[in-house]
């Protein structure tokens, strides 16, 4: 019995060794976009399969939960995944205990869009490029006889605006805009963060980042917001309100794909949503124009980024910067990123162009230039959705100028308090 | 057979060791945390001691979300009770299909409360709305969710809708155990109706308000699943000079603290504050209630 028992654990231990001779180095990818789940995981087992001793495993968080909480709870679990996602200055500082430095990838060298460290060392994989203008239903503005090419002084987008209204019904237009705001719709960012970023970064070199550092100083440029928030007002005085106080995203994505609206404040991510609702208008973006100055640029940026877990083990790290490396710059990476998951693809060595017309039109006013980075990202955790958020909705309800300026200087002015 | 404590007490072991690893550990962990600047990743947690309990009572929406809580728990205890008493009544009357009324009238509890939140966001903003604007009724020609004085009362509603059934099943049981020639007796001695419901049901039925009157209590303070998927917080109110969300309730005030804001020892110093108002209030109320139950 004695012996049966002895070559039974010789045996054991025999498994054991030979399973960490030829272990497998496994990495997770833990993402939130749940748009292009199937495909990273078709993506992560295709590199599986050609790659011997590595097996990635993705998970998605579903859309609209807590990513921030979810890692949280991995941490907390001691499930911490290999490479996840950041989506700017608040999430690396709250996670660059995490966060590894990525210098000796290829992919560094075909982006300009990496997250890079305050010290200067590029740690983040920028995941696409997504961009966003006023987008506009060129058939509408076409049968108003309005070139859209024109609109770039605040004066003519409100001239366009006022003419449009005046032709609802000949138009079959329920509004305007397509514009939503508020909390309980889901739609805070929209205007919050994505319209607002008109005022850090409009009308400003790609890189220059002087309104946005003011304001994290505290410091707000009451003219430029001034005249911000009388755009802002223009955009909500002609958006359908059942939209902009109650609607969801579905509720302003319909509105533009069917026709109701003339503009819609979105990015390009719609594109798959107007592909599902068989929008095949063409359409396009102008700026954001809230000064006299003509600009045709266009908001553009990575928002999110992978990054690798630096207190993973040394070979989970390598095989995460490998794996990185493979998405970036192989045939099967682009095929992945722009095919498959329709994204704007933030590396230059990748030629191929997204189906979407809103992508189109990133890719083209890339090439054009002028273009507006985003620096909503960098503002404190939960400032954009807890303060800017009431501030830009109450601005929906009561339309007072003074007091959406008044607050958001205060708001700015809490941040350095 | 004789009976050895040591026996007893490893019975006890595992249930105990689960309860205090799960719950008495990690409460006092928690009470440890309100009073450090823990941000829920960052191993350096340095001790801030009250900070975080006097910086709370100056936050307007910290401040808004406690009035309206006890608003809401206000609300609720009354609506839910009143409806659940009077469903019960019907359930318990001699009326045809009342059965029917019966298993009726609890199936919304069994819809859990996030599915809940987003089929009456949808009623409130689509279906009620149409409604109101096409045959023009003035107070349904604007989504009820919409408007800072109407949205806890449309939270209200909602959480009656689903939490009377629940509560009218205590009621009934409460009710069937009343013995008929009790009610008989007082029916032959002339007693109407509403007279025997206020001078006997209600008298006899005291144990039963004080399990509902306790159930409503706690559940409506504690709201979070409701709030979240039917309001969001929203929609934005001016309060103290500061826009803020109206109908963040307490629970959703504390979630977003910590998930939102990323102060969770501040979030923990709340729910620290929470703990202690929801056990005065509750022991409060089921004294009271107690004492009622003696007197009947």
């Amino acid at each position: 019995m004695k012996k049966l028992l002895s070559i039974l654990i010789a045996a054991l231990m025999m498994v054991g060794i030979m399973s960490v001779a030829s272990a497998e180095v496994a990495i997770d990818v833990f993402q939130l976009k749940v748009e292009i789940d199937p495909m990273l995981q078709e993506f992560v087992k295709l590199y599986s399969e050609e790659t011997e001793g590595v097996t990635v495993t993705a998970e998605t968080l579903g859309g609209g939960a807590d990513y921030g909480g979810a890692i949280k709870a991995k941490l907390a679990a001691d499930q911490m995944p290999v490479i996840y996602m950041i989506e700017g200055a608040g999430g690396y500082d709250l996670w660059k205990d995490y966060i590894a430095d990525m210098s000796t990838c290829a992919w560094v060298a075909d982006t300009d869009l990496a997250y890079y460290s305050p010290e200067g060392k590029p740690v983040g994989f920028p995941i696409a490029m997504e961009g966003f203008g006023l987008g506009y239903n060129a058939d509408i503005l076409a049968a108003a006889e309005i070139d859209p090419a024109t609109l770039t002084t605040f004066s003519a987008v409100k001239a366009a605006f006022e003419k449009l209204d005046g032709m609802k019904a000949d138009l079959g237009l329920d509004s305007v805009v397509s514009c939503g705001t508020s909390s309980s719709g889901g739609l805070w960012w929209v205007t919050s963060q994505h319209v607002f970023n008109a005022y850090y970064a409009g009308y400003l070199d790609y890189n220059d980042s002087s309104v946005h550092d003011n304001c994290l100083a505290g410091v707000v440029d009451t003219e430029r917001l001034t005249a911000f928030a009388t755009y802002l007002g223009l955009l909500y005085q002609y958006s359908d309100p059942e939209i902009l106080i109650n609607g969801n995203y579905d509720a302003q994505v319909a509105a533009f794909a069917a026709g109701k609206a003339a503009f819609i404040t979105q990015g390009n991510w719609i594109d798959p949503n107007m592909a599902q609702l068989g929008a095949e208008f063409p359409m396009g973006y102008i700026s954001h124009c809230y000064l006299e100055e003509p600009t045709q640029g266009l908001f553009m940026a990575a928002p999110s980024w992978f990054v690798v877990n630096s207190q993973a083990t040394p070979e989970q790290q390598a095989a995460a910067f490998a794996f990185l490396d493979y998405m970036a710059t192989t045939e099967a990476g682009a095929n992945y990123m722009v095919n498959e998951a329709g994204m704007v693809p933030a590396f230059k060595s990748v030629t191929q162009l997204p189906s979407g017309q809103f992508s189109k039109a990133l890719v083209e006013a890339s090439a054009r230039g002028g273009n507006y980075n985003w620096y909503f990202g960098q503002n404190p955790d939960g400032f954009n959705q807890y303060t800017l958020g009431p501030i830009f909705e109450l601005y929906g309800v009561d339309n007072d100028l003074d007091a959406f300026v008044a607050d958001v200087t205060a708001a700015f002015a809490s941040i350095v308090e | 057979m004789k009976r050895r404590g040591w026996v007893d007490a490893l019975f006890i072991f595992p249930c105990a060791l689960a309860f205090v690893m799960v719950i008495i550990f990690p409460f006092f962990i928690g009470i440890y945390y309100s009073m450090t600047n823990w941000d829920g990743v960052n191993p350096a947690i340095s001790w801030v001691g009250l900070a975080n309990f006097t910086g709370m009572f100056s936050q307007p929406q910290f401040l808004y979300s406690f009035m309206v809580t006890l608003l809401y728990t206000a609300i609720n205890i009354v609506l839910v009770n009143v409806v659940g008493f009077l469903l019960s009544l019907l359930a318990t009357s001699k009326a045809r299909l009342r059965n029917l009324y019966r298993a009726g009238f609890f199936v919304p509890n069994l819809i859990g409360g996030i599915v809940l939140g987003y089929i009456w966001q949808f009623l409130f903003n689509n279906v009620l709305l149409n409604v109101g604007q096409s045959l023009g009724i003035g107070f349904l020609s604007s989504s009820l969710i919409s408007k800072p004085n109407t949205v806890i009362w449309a939270m209200s509603f909602v959480n009656t809708w689903q939490y009377a059934g629940y509560i009218m099943m205590i009621y009934v049981a409460s009710i069937q155990s009343i013995s008929d020639s009790i009610m008989d007796a007082a029916s032959v001695d002339g007693a109407n109706y509403f007279k025997r419901i206020s001078k006997i049901l209600i008298p006899m039925m005291a144990n039963a308000f004080t399990i509902t009157i306790f159930l409503t209590l706690t559940t409506s303070f504690k709201q979070f699943d409701l709030n979240f998927s039917l309001t969001n917080g929203g929609p934005a109110m001016r309060f103290m000079g500061k826009a803020i969300r109206s109908s963040q309730l307490l629970a959703m005030d504390i979630y977003s603290t910590a998930n939102g804001l990323n102060r969770m020892a501040e979030a923990q110093a709340k729910a620290v504050v929470f703990f202690i108002l929801l056990v005065v209030f509750s022991l409060v109320q089921v004294y009271i209630n107690k004492r009622r139950e003696v007197e009947a």
